[in-house]
């Protein structure tokens, strides 16, 4: 990106902003959708941590952002990666691949010492309880559809670790999603 | 936000209005204690009982509701006269009070506990048995006011009620009739009453029966007065008012009689009295012709009709109180030339139908009474302030904006530089200065606007001075001590977020001065101090920083004792004791958990008073410091700063990360050499002008990977008595910040205070000075 679209960056309409106001509105203006028995399908987004396959209802994920420069907070829990200024609003970025029992220890990717973040690094900025927070994923899959028959309940032999933060699986054709709480992805 | 949080919110800023204005009421009521109640404030209670009723009832807050409605009904009553304010019902007010502000707090919340609905409930019922009932007068006072059943009968029950407490109480009760262009009559009635509030009391403003003109209007204001005549009259001077008294009728009282005779002197100066010079000419002049023809005949000796200058005034009052009665003939004959309200002794002579007489004399006098009532109508409409109520959230967000505005114009700025320093092509150069131009004008732009919205957050502490009063006088009765409270400086302005933060401190302050500082009044005159003691709160501005001063002249703390308890509560050990000043010894108590108080009372010595206080400041980046002289009294003294939205920072390096230092609390920066630093009992000290002085490497306390350097810059930070000093590698020089608190899921981060952006975008810390004191202090204590 040349110096010039960098600054300008800002400026530039993404399509992944917030428009949830947007789409209820338009849900509610088709009324017969709601009358059809059929099964509705909800729609997940899906991300890539370690090679492996997750998602989350979309509801919750605010928006999605490239990789800014993070502030690391000196003394905080280590799955705490650092603070992003994201258009004026202070938020905190987390990594949860240790919770997965993906990694042993988190990514150093902020303060001087930190490489360039990968190129398809995103931030998912997810809602949750007691406020907006970031979530470091590798790499966004896409957004899937999927209907109550295609989830299961978490395989028991799932390891412990990451147990209370899968909720369940989710197949659709060859793909496999292990579908997460986020609220407790985040807990340390 | 949500609609319903959002109509949450407003009903709480509305309600927080009405109680804010219903306790300065009170407290001005309590003040006056086994005075005669002012009637306009029981009035203006009375209203605000009732906007709170209408409000809470509007928003569904039930339970306020339901006391307001209480409490309207007995200030109905109160005001009304059909009950005395005595000090129960005082009290009970004031109670009532607290109950509806923690009423408030609690639908701010959200929330309904179940003892305050019990407390709300008894308070109710006990407020609708309360009040002893007022002396019974066998007979209406009122029928013996010379007054036409007529304008009698349009009073309403309060104007009614206030005119017989006047005529009860004896004073003097005057018509004041003015009359005004139809263009700016209300400026000139408004100007009218605020002249007349201060002589006394205007029960009720009539239209007048006298023709205001084609283009005028007159009213009859009932007024009475509590000042003398002259008093009265140098009052109205420039206005252009007319008297006349209203004649109390001999009542069966001797004491009523005696009054009724004091004031017909009164009465016959007062009925010369020439209209004002300011009055319109060319009325006035016709008018004062007319009077001074009938006057003079009448009544020679007086000069009413002299330029209504001060010495004429005086001049024809002095000749009126002297003749006494013999002038009141001349006085009625004056009156019905001028077509004032005429005045007479004789019973049964209706008021309104001499004075229909007169204006049928009078040309062009059709509409006279039903006209004044349209425009009146009109003008209340208009809003009587020009403020708007914003949420500080909303202004957050513009300061916000201001700031990334800031950043976006940084960006420009560096675009414009290294287009004016590509040089190769010069149309480039051409357009970086060109464009370097503009910026440097948006920039000067918005600084402006950042001040402008800065400006918008300050409020006046007197904002919360005032409600600490209302609580000094409930602490002083409950501690049983004789409180004089003094404010001063209350005029001074703090960021909102700061005067809203300080209220709890300031509290804590206070009550300790009252409960502890204070001595009983049997100690203070035996120790030859007035049986009054004085508690003091005076905020001052001092450049960028307001000082706040809570001060008593009590006991004074006993520092030996200070050291006694740390010693006893293990705080301290000996030795620290030992080496100990005195100024060190008294900021002992701004440690947690200690406390002097021999007895726990309700309101503080529980031990949470003085370290909440200390932190309490520490997150407004301000400073306590305690001044006291044992039997002189004790000071503290806060200092702020006077906003907290943009502050100035010094930006330090350590290990490659930035942050950002809170220029208020920077004493002083040193330059020192590894080999300046010395280890005393293997704690890290530096030299300091033959001080030591505690000193810690920031890069070590936060855990970062230690770069050699060969000099440090040493930041010494101060809050109170406290110094410590931090090491960091690098300084990058001063900038003002907008500093955005970590917020939601970060609070319990220790050691910073919230974050900022540079310009970079990159985020940079704000160091929690206080917290790092406070850090390296215990460490301190721990190693010793």
């Amino acid at each position: 990106m040349s110096r010039f679209a960098e600054l300008l960056d800002d400026f530039f309409y993404r399509p992944d902003e917030d428009v949830a106001g947007l789409q209820d509105f338009a849900a509610g203006s088709d009324g017969t959708q709601a009358s059809v028995p059929e099964e509705v399908p909800e729609e997940y987004l899906a991300f890539r941590l370690e090679g492996e396959c997750y998602a989350v209802p979309i509801r919750i994920v605010r928006e999605i952002s490239k990789v800014p420069p993070l502030t690391e907070i000196p003394r905080a829990e280590p799955h705490l990666l650092g603070v992003m200024n994201l258009r004026g609003e202070l938020l905190p970025v987390y990594d949860i691949k240790v919770r997965l029992r993906l990694a042993e220890r988190p990514p150093v990717v902020a303060g001087p010492e930190a490489p360039p973040p990968p190129r398809d690094a995103r931030i998912l900025v997810v809602r949750t309880e007691s406020g907006p927070a970031g979530v470091w994923v590798d790499t966004v899959a896409g957004v899937v559809k999927l209907k109550p028959s295609m989830l299961e309940p978490a395989p028991p032999g799932l390891r412990s670790g990451d147990r209370d933060c899968v909720v369940g699986i989710g197949r659709r054709g060859p793909n496999l999603y292990i579908l997460l709480d986020s609220e407790q992805a985040l807990e340390p | 936000m949500n609609p319903g949080s959002k109509a949450l919110a407003e009903f709480v800023a509305e309600a927080t209005e009405i109680l804010d204005a219903l306790g300065k009421d009170l407290l001005v009521l309590d003040e006056r204690r086994g005075q005669e109640a002012d009637p306009d404030l029981v009035n203006g209670i009375f209203r605000a009982a009732h906007s709170l009723k209408g409000l809470s009832g509007l928003f569904g807050q039930e339970r306020i509701s339901r006391l307001a409605h209480g409490t309207e009904e007995l200030l109905d009553r109160l005001r009304l006269g059909k009950l005395r304010l005595d000090d129960t019902a005082l009290d009970s007010l004031i109670e009532a009070l607290d109950a509806f502000q923690a009423l408030l707090a609690e639908a701010a919340r959200g929330a309904e506990s179940e003892p305050l609905t019990r407390r709300v409930e008894e308070m109710t019922a006990r407020l609708a048995q309360l009040g002893s009932p007022p002396a019974s007068a066998e007979e209406d006072p009122l029928d013996r006011l010379e007054l036409d059943p007529q304008v009698r009968s349009v009073f309403t029950e309060y104007e009614e009620h206030r005119l017989r407490e006047n005529v009860r109480r004896g004073v003097s009760l005057w018509r004041v009739r003015a009359a005004f262009d139809l263009s700016d009559f209300d400026k000139g009635l408004a100007e009218l009453n605020a002249r007349l509030k201060p002589l006394g009391e205007v029960i009720s403003t009539l239209p007048s029966a006298r023709p205001g003109g084609a283009h005028g209007i007159a009213f009859d204001l009932i007024f009475g007065a509590q000042t003398t005549t002259e008093q009265l009259e140098a009052g109205l001077q420039g206005t252009p008012a007319e008297l006349s008294p209203l004649v109390v009728q001999p009542a069966t009282h001797a004491a009523a009689q005696a009054l009724v005779r004091a004031a017909e002197p009164v009465t016959a100066a007062a009925l010369t009295r020439v209209d004002s010079p300011a009055a319109p000419a060319k009325k006035g002049g016709k008018k004062k012709g007319g009077r001074a023809a009938s006057a003079s005949t009448a009544a020679p000796a007086q000069q009413p009709l002299l330029p209504a200058s001060t010495e004429g005034g005086e001049s024809t009052s002095d000749g009126a109180v002297a003749p006494g009665d013999a002038l009141v003939p001349v006085s009625a004959s004056g009156l019905q030339a001028s077509g004032g309200t005429p005045v007479t002794y004789l019973p049964g002579t209706g008021v309104a139908q001499r004075v229909r007489t007169v204006v049928t004399e009078a040309p062009g006098t059709s509409t006279v009474v039903a006209s004044p009532v349209r425009p009146d109508g009109d003008t209340s409409l208009r809003s009587l302030t020009q403020t708007v109520r914003v949420d500080i959230g909303k202004l957050d967000g513009l300061i916000n904006m201001v700031g990334e505005l800031l950043l976006i114009k940084a960006n420009l700025q560096r675009l414009a530089e290294s287009a004016r320093q590509d040089g190769a092509v010069a149309l480039s150069k051409l357009f970086g200065q060109e464009l370097a131009r503009e910026t440097r004008g948006l920039e000067r732009k918005l600084e402006a606007l950042q001040e402008g919205l800065l400006e918008a957050r300050m409020v006046p502490v007197g904002q919360v001075f005032d409600k600490l009063a209302r609580l000094v006088r409930r602490i002083a009765r409950e501690a049983g001590k004789e409180i004089e409270f003094v404010i001063g400086g209350g005029e001074v302005e703090l960021d909102k977020l700061i005067v809203e933060e300080l209220s709890d401190p300031l509290m804590h302050l206070i009550r300790n001065a009252i409960d502890h500082g204070v001595e009983s009044p049997e100690a203070r005159l035996a120790a030859g101090k007035p049986r009054r003691a004085v508690v003091a709160l005076r905020a001052e501005q001092k450049g960028n920083h307001v000082v706040i001063e809570v001060s008593d002249d009590g006991a004074g703390i006993d520092e030996q004792r200070v050291r006694e308890v740390a010693l006893t509560r293990g705080l301290i050990t000996f030795a620290q004791a030992q080496e100990m000043s005195r100024r060190e010894l008294l900021n002992l108590i701004f440690l947690p958990g200690f406390s002097t108080a021999r007895s726990v009372s309700e309101l503080s010595g529980r031990g949470v008073g003085l370290d909440v206080v200390k932190n309490n400041l520490g997150n407004l980046s301000g400073i306590i410091d305690v001044w006291s002289e044992r039997g002189k009294g004790t000071a503290f003294h806060l200092t702020l700063p006077v906003t907290l939205a943009i502050i100035r920072a010094l930006v330090v390096g350590v290990s490659g990360r930035t942050y950002a230092v809170p220029l208020n609390s920077v004493l002083e920066i040193l330059s020192v050499q590894p080999r300046d630093i010395r280890t005393v009992e293997r704690r890290e000290v530096l030299d300091l002008r033959g001080q030591t002085l505690p000193f810690m490497r920031l890069a070590r306390m936060f855990a970062l990977p230690e770069r050699p350097v060969n000099r440090y810059f040493v930041v010494v930070v101060g809050l109170a008595q406290e110094r410590l000093g931090i090491a960091v590698d690098e300084l990058h020089g001063q900038q003002d910040i907008v500093t955005k608190p970590l917020g939601g899921r970060l609070q319990s981060i220790r050691g910073i205070s919230g974050a900022t952006d540079l310009g970079n975008r990159r985020t940079v810390l704000v160091l929690d000075v206080a917290a790092l004191l406070e850090e390296g202090m215990a460490l301190e204590r721990r190693r010793a």
